[in-house]
């Protein structure tokens, strides 16, 4: 487990003092893969490396299990090398000077008591099956390939069984077969092995795919956190719902807002009037951006079904892209995209009527 | 934090002392050069005036002076360029065979002190000794031996030899690094074959050029060596030799301030040229970031010309390393210097190596340069270690003024810096250093500092900080980390620096020749010259064998650790 409280981080460059997290409060669970996701200079790394103990925060409460490793009052910094922590960095940072065996030995020579050596062996070729690199134990780590060198940190991290594993970009050095198939692979593995994870990255995902929760990060605070599911289909920020995945935008105010259970209101858009999701709060005259992904953008032939929330658009491009049809279109001023199945026919120009189903449509407050 | 506080104290050494190594012995050289008195003991402040500066400098002997260091240096430069640019494009431009001989062979000359090179080709070419001479006149039938090393011309020729290596070493890259597909691309642009090479290929070439040709100037400058030997017995003088002889005089009282005063113009030359390197240098490094990787050079079809080619590079490698070797260890055999044939052959004798071994001076100077040798390459070692982790590492105010004060001695010629610790040395008469192998280590140390501080960046910088990062999360407290990570990544570099330390202090001649003082002092650069001087030349044969012998074994190492450097550093990121 690990519980962050009210992280504040400040770091010196030569251009000043940088504050690079504001405010991070946030929980894994035992056994969770948690993962921070951001654009580049958001703080996840930051905040990562904090946990690890590799810089000391200005403020705030940070727990490893149940030990408190950081607190600015009472002032308690643990050094790195007590927290009990596998890491992964993105560079791996595999030692040249030592071979694959003493690369994933190193963390078991400095336990104390010390091990003895068989015991340093059986565990050191345990962590290396763990991660299919047995048989390379003799190779001098500069001749590994990337994808090797990845799962030797890998091996590094876990071979003495922390009680939390800290990975920072593991897969962005890798290409993107490799990318794709090691996804699986890693979070297979530590889900096997049960252990604590916060995982950082930037690729919407990696995130979407390998964790139990995301935590959206920018500007080194803390956007929304959730389950995958959570984050793409119920984006609670503008911010969330462009990075995550892509997404159309429509900017309206509220004409009406829903009563009884649905909830459904009505927002006035250039567009026509749209049914939608609204959030608590939003009262006629509020003004909102609504939120609707590409892929439950349909296109109707039959409008006699269907009443509410058609658009008249024309075509305006199509993007052939293997597994579907993107399609750009514009409806007056607006510019939507939608994805279709790549069967679809079709053309530049044609006029289509569009169907943005009510319950797909969220709206967003805008200030 | 507070951790950083705790370790500003030694920062704070770090700086001062590379400050006060620097800044105190330019000093002593700026004030002793306006000091009226005659010795530096005598030096005061009161005692200040222009008069240095208007003897020298309305002596007519100070412009034949300049005009002969212009011809030396320009002479020199132009021809050693032109070697090296022709080596350098047919080894990598042209289907030349036999590449690898000259890869390995080219950088191997490095390792002739230019001392003995000098001192083989006098007795090659020397008017009244020398072989090809002799031989020539034989078979001839000539009245006057036909070339005389002995003048501007033997400098410009042995000095244009010395400089191939170096300048090779940087135009290997340079060329290698011409990308086809830049003028490829100013050929689809519409480009005529010849423009193409003018706009694209030499415009990127030309800040490169320009910077060697500027270091090679540099050197032939600071050179003190070979205008010593060829340039001092025919009363030939350059800037470096003048002021050596105004301090070592032997016929009338020296006037230090006089060779004070002379410096300074030298050290203006060259901090001004130093400071065009360095901005050469930044060009070029801008351009490198464009050039493309991961491609062949088209090479130039030299057809019949192939092996003439190799026989140039052949007679060049002959002439820089091999003759000079062949000739000492042949005089060495000898008891006086004779033509080859069969006669001498049978003279041949061991009795140099023999008197060498007992001779009392040799062995005094051997113990010495082992002293001043070690000492001073485990002192550039050290200090240009902490050097770098301050400039590296540290947030330390100074960080930016401390790396370019451990630049500054690159800029001053190695004779200049020698006066300059001669004044400090005798003014500081209540440390007896002055003419000590300390003396002599202490200058080297802050000559070699840049060179030292230049190669701990680079290694310091290519040390990833995740590397230790990651020793730390895996459980290794800082003192671990230092020892099972940092120290053996940094090893190579270490041990690299140290021996390029030896190999330079155990050949430069002119800074101990200014700083050692009495014959129990002498080191094996100033034994050999002083030997020469008195005309043993079989026992500086002998010497120069045995020396010549162990610099090649310890340019191999380099070449060996320049291997494994390879090896250990270039997968890490």
């Amino acid at each position: 487990m690990i519980k962050i409280r009210n992280l504040h981080v400040h770091y010196q460059t030569d251009q000043g003092s940088v504050h690079a997290v504001r405010g991070i409060d946030l929980e894994v669970q035992q056994g969770q893969f948690h993962t921070l996701l951001g654009p580049s200079g958001c703080g996840k790394t930051t905040t990562l490396r904090s946990v690890a103990g590799l810089e000391i925060p200005d403020q705030g409460e940070i727990f490893i299990s149940d030990d408190l490793v950081f607190s600015t009052s009472p002032e308690i910094i643990v050094p790195p090398y007590k927290r009990d922590i596998g890491m992964v960095f993105q560079s791996y940072a595999i030692w040249p000077h030592l071979n694959v065996f003493e690369n994933v030995a190193f963390p078991l020579r400095e336990m104390k008591p010390r091990l003895s050596q068989p015991e340093i062996h059986k565990k050191v070729t345990a962590a290396l099956t763990l991660v299919q690199l047995d048989g390379l134990a003799g190779r001098p780590a500069p001749f590994l390939s990337g994808g090797q060198q990845q799962r030797l940190a890998l091996a590094r991290a876990l071979v003495k069984e922390p009680r939390v594993l800290l990975l920072d970009e593991p897969l962005s050095n890798l290409d993107a077969k490799l990318r794709e198939e090691t996804r699986f692979e890693l979070r297979e593995l530590v889900k096997r092995l049960k252990i604590t994870t916060l995982y950082v990255t930037h690729d919407q995902l990696e995130a979407l795919t390998m964790s139990d929760v995301v935590t959206v990060m920018d500007q080194g605070r803390m956007v929304q956190s959730g389950t995958p599911i959570e984050i793409y289909q119920t984006p609670q920020e503008r911010f969330v719902a462009n990075f995550v995945g892509s997404t159309n935008f429509i900017e309206g105010q509220v004409q009406r807002t829903g009563t009884g259970p649905t909830q459904f209101g009505e927002v006035k858009t250039a567009s026509g009037h749209l049914r939608c999701i609204l959030p608590d709060g939003t009262t006629p005259g509020t003004n909102v951006v609504l939120v609707v992904r590409p892929e439950d953008i349909a296109i109707v032939s039959d409008t006699s079904i269907q009443q509410e929330n058609l658009l008249r658009a024309k075509v305006e491009a199509v993007i052939f892209m293997g597994d579907a049809l993107e399609c750009q279109l514009s409806v007056g001023n607006q510019r939507l995209r939608t994805k279709l199945h790549p069967s679809s026919s079709l053309r530049q120009g044609q006029h289509v009527t569009l169907h943005l189903p009510r319950e797909r449509c969220r709206a967003l407050q805008r200030p | 934090m507070r951790a950083t506080s705790r370790l500003l104290f030694w920062q704070y050494g770090v700086f001062l002392l590379v400050l006060g190594l620097v800044l105190v012995p330019l000093s002593f050289l700026i004030l002793g050069s306006f000091s009226t008195a005659r010795l530096p003991t005598d030096f005061s402040l009161e005692t200040m005036g222009w008069v240095n500066y208007l003897k020298v400098y309305t002596d007519p002997e100070t412009y034949a002076l300049l005009g002969n260091t212009v011809i030396y240096v320009a002479g020199s430069a132009l021809l050693g360029i032109s070697l090296a640019v022709t080596l350098a494009w047919l080894v990598e431009r042209t289907n030349m065979p036999g590449k690898v001989w000259i890869y390995a062979g080219v950088p191997m000359t490095l390792a002739v002190p230019g001392m003995l090179q000098a001192m083989a080709w006098v007795l090659l070419l020397s008017p009244r000794i020398g072989l090809i001479n002799k031989s020539l006149q034989n078979l001839l039938d000539l009245d006057q031996p036909p070339i005389n090393i002995y003048s501007l011309g033997g400098m410009v020729f042995l000095e244009g030899l010395r400089l191939v290596p170096t300048a090779f070493l940087m135009l290997v890259p340079l060329m290698r690094s011409m990308d086809p597909t830049l003028e490829e691309a100013a050929a689809v642009s519409g480009a005529r074959p010849f423009s193409a090479t003018r706009k694209i290929t030499l415009r990127l070439l030309a800040p490169g050029l320009v910077a060697v040709m500027i270091y090679q100037l540099m050197t032939a400058l600071e050179v003190f060596e070979i205008p010593g030997i060829l340039g001092l017995p025919a009363g030939i003088y350059v800037f470096s030799t003048k002021i050596y002889a105004i301090i070592r005089s032997a016929t009338f009282m020296p006037v230090y301030g006089q060779a004070n005063a002379l410096a300074m113009v030298y050290l203006l030359i060259a901090v001004v040229t130093t400071y065009f390197y360095a901005r050469m240098i930044s060009r070029v490094e801008k351009y490198t970031i464009i050039t493309g990787k991961g491609y062949r050079p088209r090479q130039f079809d030299l057809e019949g010309w192939r092996y003439p080619a190799v026989a140039f590079v052949f007679l060049y490698l002959f002439l820089a390393i091999l003759l000079p070797f062949l000739v000492f260890a042949y005089a060495s055999f000898l008891s006086y210097l004779q033509t080859p044939s069969l006669e001498a052959m049978k003279s041949m004798t061991l009795k140099n190596y023999r008197f060498l071994a007992q001779y009392g001076e040799a062995g005094d100077a051997l113990k010495n340069t082992i002293l001043m040798v070690v000492m001073t390459a485990t002192a550039t070692v050290l200090l240009s270690f902490f050097v770098s982790l301050v400039v590296v590492r540290s947030k330390f105010w100074g960080r930016k003024l401390l790396d370019q004060l451990a630049f500054v001695p690159h800029a001053i010629p190695g004779i200049v810096l020698g006066i300059a610790f001669f004044w400090v040395f005798l003014k500081i008469d209540f440390l007896p250093i002055y003419g000590t192998v300390w003396a002599i280590s202490i200058g080297f140390t802050v000559s070699f500092l840049s060179y030292g501080s230049r190669a701990m960046n680079a290694s310091l910088l290519q040390i990833h900080k995740e590397l230790e990062e990651a020793a730390y999360v895996s459980g290794a407290r800082p003192w671990r980390t230092l020892w099972r990570v940092f120290l053996p990544l940094m090893l190579p570099t270490f041990v690299g620096v140290w021996i390029w330390v030896v190999l330079h202090a155990v050949r430069i001649a002119g800074l101990p020749l200014i700083l050692y003082e009495g014959p129990r002092n002498q080191v094996l650069s100033i034994l050999i010259w002083n030997m020469w001087d008195q005309g043993y030349v079989p026992a500086v044969a002998a010497i120069g064998t045995l020396l010549m012998l162990t610099l090649l074994l310890l340019t191999l190492a380099v070449r060996y650790i320049g291997f494994r450097r390879q090896f250990v550093q270039s997968p890490t990121v």
